[in-house]
């Protein structure tokens, strides 16, 4: 007994310092949330305590509803498109080009990536003007229509998703690029030897090998998107009427605008439970199709 | 909307720690309290240094004129050193906001300015010291500035900014709408300048003949609660609020009429698209749009384009009758401040001739709120003509309609009004739908 605590003392200590930035930053708030979300509390008064208030306003609140919405199908076609553009970009990458291109191309790609999401939200703001905008300019001498994008209830989420391949899609590019070259050539060889077909062998070699790659980007992906933020403050405020109103949009709103503060942790608490459960199914699902 | 505050026993910093306590169990505490200890340790600081503390809103570039300000008050009162920060943002709610988060985090400053949008909010709250005793104590020095003041400015800062009959807030600078024109597309276009008693058919003939003959947009339409909406809505006879900001009245008639009028601007191509970066000083300027709504605020613009002589202002058309929202600014002492009287003496200095005569020169984007100010040079020089209609416009004003939840609040109504504007729903849908949320708020 004695003997094993003096082989766990030397592990925690080492794990000490990254454990106690944990249960300062992250465990001490999670409770923290839990514990403001039993109140009503508005920043300036004492909190008045309201028992489970404000998680039953949760599932009537037709906003937070809409804005779980709104946050689903942001982060599945981010996830969707992101792996399917990132991996047609990095297949493109690896095997047609020459080694100096290469490293332009990989880096031109990245770069959107580095800066932030405030600059990128205010450059497209610009290109997407509807009086003097780029994007507008060249539609108008394309002859293609011009929609108000960021004020239309219909185009503004999906205008938002372009947004973000341009922002993000590098990073995703980069980690299958890595992946895609950890696959051996020999296999590869092999594969061609046996006459298997490029297709063929991309679905058959490269896939399975880049498996954990795959499945590594998508749940980094996944959480990004479900906590997207930024474009939806600076380009459109949530609106028009809601429609892209995310739930960290609607938890900002709720805690800093109406300062409901408590209804705000209910929703952050929400937010953490769909990250936890959706990569928690990711990790099951991953058993089917990553290769280990 | 807030849960009842216990007045007598009221502390920020205390509540807050003992709410922690509460919260989170004593784990939660022990390690919230090191951090909050750590990083937010200041405070008990801002009282025991010998600094008078103000925050005020305000952007880098302003702190410089701030700063003039605050030497020629130390000049005369050297024993009192001043340390103002000012913190940015886009409107008061965001300001409201930061400065709620800060208190929150038992940062207390001794003196705080607060627009109309936020004075009942901050008095409602108990977090201002009453300045009933202070303004007995220095009767003469008010008499005079009151005198010196529109008696609406006087009537509407006592029906407004206190609920229980305590005076927390002085009125201070205040801003008006007014339309801002201009002169070179009237004269091109063949149209005479408004009047100060012209109609929206006037206002949209102007629109239409400036388009048809110069192709420059008439009027730049916006969903701005205080700059682009409320003048439109008090000039058709009605706003977004009854007059004691009880019960919202954003669904009427003839605020549905106001929000088509806008709409139809928008359709006709009278008006940008918008949602955009359309930036109305330099469109004017540049001779590609002749009307934007404005206060004091765009003279900074119209002055760096040095478009003063080729614009004017005049009041707001009228449908019918004349209006315009009024805001004004109240610096209040915190309950909080260990330094009243200190605070007192700046406040005083604020409000005085010479204070606001400088601060005038200076500041340029509110006008002042003494009259005698007001109507000198100091104010008038080197501005757009007619820029006297902004404090006549304190005639017939209305004060900005700011329930407690003002950020929310006006978060409803700019969406509502963005979706009739763009078309993306009918004025009565858009409209509706806001006053469904904003009963929801009040």
């Amino acid at each position: 007994m004695t003997a094993q605590r003096r082989d766990w003392l030397p592990g925690y200590l080492f794990i000490s310092p990254a454990l106690l930035l944990f249960l300062v930053f992250v465990a001490a708030p999670l409770v923290g949330a839990f514990g403001l979300s039993l109140f009503h509390w508005d920043l300036l008064s004492t909190p008045e305590f309201a028992g489970l208030d404000n998680f039953r306003q949760l599932v009537t609140d037709e906003a937070t509803v809409r804005a779980v919405i709104n946050t689903f199908v942001f982060a599945l076609s981010s996830v969707v498109t992101h792996i399917g553009l990132g991996m047609l970009l990095a297949l493109g990458v690896h095997r047609t080009m020459t080694r100096g291109t290469k490293y332009f191309v990989r880096t031109a790609y990245f770069f959107p990536f580095l800066v932030s999401w405030a600059a990128v939200a205010l450059i497209w703001k610009y290109v997407l003007d509807p009086t003097f905008g780029l994007a507008t300019h060249y539609l108008q001498e394309l002859g293609l229509p011009v929609t108000n994008w960021l004020a239309s209830p219909t185009w503004a989420l999906p205008t938002l998703i372009v947004v973000d391949w341009w922002h993000t899609i590098g990073y995703t590019f980069i980690i299958l690029l890595a992946g895609l070259q950890t696959v051996p050539a020999q296999l590869h060889e092999a594969a061609r030897v046996d006459g298997a077909n490029a297709w063929w062998r991309f679905w058959s070699v490269t896939l399975p090998v880049m498996s954990p790659t795959i499945f590594f980007a998508t749940v980094i992906t996944f959480i990004g998107a479900f906590q997207i933020f930024d474009p939806m403050l600076i380009m459109t405020n949530g609106g028009p009427d809601g429609a892209t109103r995310s739930i960290v949009m609607y938890t900002y709103e709720k805690g800093f605008q109406s300062f409901e503060v408590g209804y705000a942790a209910a929703l952050s608490l929400v937010l953490f439970g769909v990250i936890m459960v959706a990569t928690g199914l990711q990790f099951r699902l991953s058993r089917r199709w990553v290769h280990q | 909307m807030s849960p009842a505050i216990d007045r007598t026993s009221f502390s920020l910093p205390l509540s807050r720690r003992g709410f922690l306590r509460a919260a989170g169990g004593t784990a939660l505490a022990a390690a919230a309290g090191g951090a909050l200890t750590a990083c937010g340790g200041d405070d008990d600081q801002g009282s025991a240094t010998k600094e008078l503390s103000l925050v005020y809103m305000g952007t880098a570039e302003e702190q410089a004129a701030w700063n003039k300000l605050f030497a020629k008050f130390t000049e005369k009162h050297p024993e009192i050193k001043l340390k103002a920060e000012g913190v940015p943002g886009p409107g008061w709610g965001e300001f409201f906001n930061k400065l709620s988060t800060r208190l929150a985090g038992g940062q207390v400053p001794d003196v705080i300015q607060v627009a109309t949008e936020g004075q009942r909010l901050f008095a409602s709250k108990g977090l201002l010291a009453p300045l009933d005793d202070y303004i007995a104590k220095d009767q003469a020095v008010i008499d005079e500035y009151y005198a010196d003041l529109d008696p609406n400015l006087i009537e509407w800062n006592k029906k407004y900014s206190s609920t229980d009959g305590k005076t927390y807030y002085l009125p201070g600078e205040f801003n008006t709408m007014c339309m801002w024109y201009s002169k070179d597309l009237f004269a091109k276009a063949g149209v005479p300048e408004p009047t100060a008693r012209w109609t929206w058919d006037d206002f949209r003939t102007a629109c239409e003949q400036i388009k048809a003959k110069t192709g420059a947009f008439g009027y730049a339409a916006g969903p701005e609660y205080f700059a682009a909406i409320m003048p439109w809505l008090l000039t058709n006879g009605t706003s977004s609020f009854s007059d004691d900001w009880s019960t919202p009245t954003l669904n009427d008639a003839k605020a549905i009429e106001a929000a088509e009028f806008n709409r139809a601007l928008v359709a006709d191509k009278l008006s940008p698209p918008p949602g955009g970066q359309f930036d109305a000083p330099t469109a004017l300027a540049q001779g590609k749009l002749a009307m934007f709504g404005g206060g004091r605020w765009p003279i900074i613009s119209i002055r760096n384009l040095k478009a003063q002589t080729r614009t004017g202002i005049v009041p707001w058309p009228t449908k019918v009758e004349q209006g315009s929202p009024v805001g004004w600014n109240g610096y209040p002492i915190m309950k909080a401040s260990k330094k009243k009287d200190d605070a007192w003496t700046f406040v005083k200095f604020l409000i005085s001739a010479e204070g606001s005569s400088f601060f005038a020169q200076l500041g340029g984007t509110i006008v002042p709120a003494r009259k005698s100010i007001a109507n000198s040079k100091s104010f008038l020089d080197n501005a757009p003509k007619g820029t006297e209609s902004l404090y006549q416009a304190l005639s017939y004003a209305t004060p900005i309609p700011s329930p407690d939840k003002g950020t929310a609040v006006q978060k409803a109504i700019e969406d509502g009004w963005k979706q009739v504007l763009t078309g993306n729903a009918s004025p009565a849908d858009a409209l509706g739908k806001a006053q469904t949320a904003l009963e929801g708020l009040v």
